[in-house]
């Protein structure tokens, strides 16, 4: 699908979607939001790593900061700015470490972005316990349910629409020829270094922007809660299975996985876990170019076997 | 500042984080597997100790070769089942390390809920060899100073193993060059599954050991790894001795850092020198 197809069929699907408040239960409304919160956090997720095949495990941590602008500011700025500060404050903080880290390739990159999920959540707790004296935070002021379904909604359509265009966009392609071969890609002229902390901010705006909107749904936040390193998990869980080099498997495995999740977690919370990891390890071992590759795989063996 | 209480207690306490790190530095070193289910292995090692003591009260000491033997040929499985495909599937390192990573988190989630299915989620413990003994005009419990031991034998050992016999020389030149160590001979397909084995059963009896001391359940892997982690980065991924001195090194961090400021800051320690040393030196501290 060319650029513009993806964008006038996600203006479409938002379009659809934003009548849903009308239509749908409470029940259903909420599990909608699950769908459109994961779906975002993949899409994003899959933005920076798909390409670049840098494993970023930070979700969580982009989230929480999200969470925490909220905290913060939810009481004194209006509520657009509070969910658009969530985004670049995420952001920020994804192109100061990027541009420390973004050299390490690997286990290495992996290991380093959980690290700082960890090391902003300590943070964080210490910050708030040392100066307020508390360790988690009650949100008083929060805005209706159809305005939290509509930020997210939001989110989760600019998402996808800032995705569709960066695959389409030089760089984009920037990007993929640094998962190619980044000695390669340097050797043609690409800034890598430059279009690395570039696309890590912009693939954590979204994390952060979700953050902020989502959070007010729970009345009570804390550290553990929204840093909970599940979330970069089942995340990352989601792209891969979707398949991290395409758009739409992302998008249609977090409908099926918020679904999944919504359904047995709560009643069968060990038993899923164990599914879910057993699934990830067949996927891995069996399918790592993720579902969208056997479809890929019928369309264009060639392709499929020239990237390897 | 420099206390000798102090000294002595961080060195215990930094002997605790090398043990747990031997196994995955291991891995590490010789197969790129970054292994993240680490601490899940070493929750199975606590049980089974566990399990042994109270059922038939033999000492946690005397089941350590019967929880190696039993996490060895749980390691041999786990490799055939899933690190062997990866290992032959993948293009470059950069994929086997995150497709093993991944998987890594799927064993995670499949062992850990597995143990909450089988075992609950209550603490357990048992007292073995509580009884304080006096050092440097502090006391620690002699469970402590014996983990301690293990933990520095242990390292040797394996030092010893690795520098003095023809399976410690094999394993040394598959770490410097895979494809060279092929060339003369030294066969993937019996080194791998061994020396993936041989990290899993060092998991367990670090587990075990560490069952003496603190109360087990099956959520408690998850730190364990994470300590290993910052440990072998400390040391360099692979460096044998310098997983020791990693484990050292942070165990006094921890205590001296924790003593001058306060106990809250414990966690905020360990992630920073882990973050710290990965942006400025990640090839580990000791690296030429």
């Amino acid at each position: 699908m060319s650029a513009r197809a993806t964008l006038a069929a996600t203006a479409a699907a938002v379009g659809v979607l934003a009548a849903m408040p009308w239509v749908l239960s409470d029940f259903l409304l909420s599990l909608t939001i699950s769908c459109l919160m994961y779906a975002g956090l993949a899409v994003s997720w899959a933005m920076f790593s798909g390409p670049t095949h840098y494993l970023s495990l930070a979700t969580a941590a982009f989230f929480g900061l999200g969470a925490y602008v909220t905290a913060w500011s939810h009481a004194a700025l209006p509520w657009p700015v509070v969910v658009l500060g969530g985004g670049l404050v995420a952001a920020s903080f994804a192109a100061l470490v990027g541009a420390a880290v973004l050299h390490l390739r690997g286990a290495y990159f992996a290991v380093l972005t959980f690290g700082l999920g960890e090391l902003v959540r300590h943070a964080i707790t210490y910050f708030e316990k040392s100066y307020f004296r508390t360790v988690g935070r009650v949100l008083t002021t929060t805005p209706d349910g159809t305005t939290i379904y509509f930020t997210v909604l939001a989110v989760a359509g600019a998402a996808v629409a800032v995705a569709a265009l960066v695959r389409a966009s030089r760089f984009g392609l920037a990007l993929a020829g640094i998962g190619g071969d980044e000695e390669r890609a340097q050797t043609l002229g690409v800034a890598t270094r430059r279009v690395k902390v570039a696309g890590f901010a912009l693939s954590a705006f979204f994390p952060g922007a979700m953050g902020a909107a989502v959070s007010v749904r729970w009345t009570y936040i804390d550290p553990s809660a929204v840093f909970n390193p599940f979330i970069g998990f089942q995340t990352v869980l989601i792209a891969m299975v979707g398949g991290a080099a395409t758009l739409g498997g992302p998008l249609a495995s977090a409908v099926v996985f918020s679904l999944f999740t919504e359904f047995l977690r709560l009643r069968f919370p060990y038993v899923f876990l164990i599914v879910l990891g057993t699934l990830l390890i067949v996927l891995v071992l069996y399918l790592p170019g993720g579902l969208a590759s056997l479809l890929d795989r019928r369309r264009a063996p060639a392709a499929e076997a020239a990237r390897g | 500042m420099i206390s000798l209480d102090l000294t002595v207690a961080g060195l215990i306490t930094g002997g605790m984080y090398a043990l747990v790190a031997i196994g995955l530095n291991l891995q590490y070193g010789l197969m790129r597997i970054m292994n993240i289910a680490h601490g899940e292995f070493l929750m199975v090692g606590a049980y089974l100790a566990y399990w042994a003591y109270t059922m038939t009260r033999v000492s946690p000491l005397l089941t350590l070769p019967a929880v190696f033997a039993v996490l060895f040929l749980g390691g041999l499985v786990v490799y055939r089942l899933c690190f062997r495909r990866i290992a032959r599937a993948a293009p470059s390192v950069e994929v086997l390390e995150s497709r093993s990573l991944l998987v890594g988190f799927g064993l995670m989630f499949l062992i850990q809920n597995g143990a909450f299915l089988a075992w609950g989620a209550d603490l357990r413990g048992y007292e073995y060899l509580a009884q304080p003994v006096e050092i440097a005009g502090a006391r620690f419990g002699a469970n402590r100073i014996v983990v301690f031991a293990f933990a520095v034998g242990l390292s040797l050992v394996l030092l010893a193993v690795l520098r003095f016999t023809l399976f410690g020389k094999a394993v040394r030149a598959m770490m410097q060059s895979p494809t060279g160590a092929q060339l003369v001979g030294i066969d993937i397909s019996v080194l791998h599954p061994v020396v993936f084995g041989v990290g899993l059963a060092l998991a367990g009896v670090a587990g075990a050991l560490l069952s003496m001391i603190y109360e087990i359940s099956p959520a408690m892997g998850e730190p364990y790894t994470v300590t290993a982690l910052i440990v072998i980065t400390l040391g360099g991924l692979g460096s044998a001795p310098g997983s020791l001195l990693g484990g050292l090194l942070l165990g006094l961090v921890e205590t001296f850092g924790t003593h001058v400021s306060n106990p809250s800051m414990k966690m905020l320690l360990s992630y920073g020198v882990f973050v710290a040393v990965l942006i400025l030196r990640p090839r580990g501290l000791f690296a030429r």
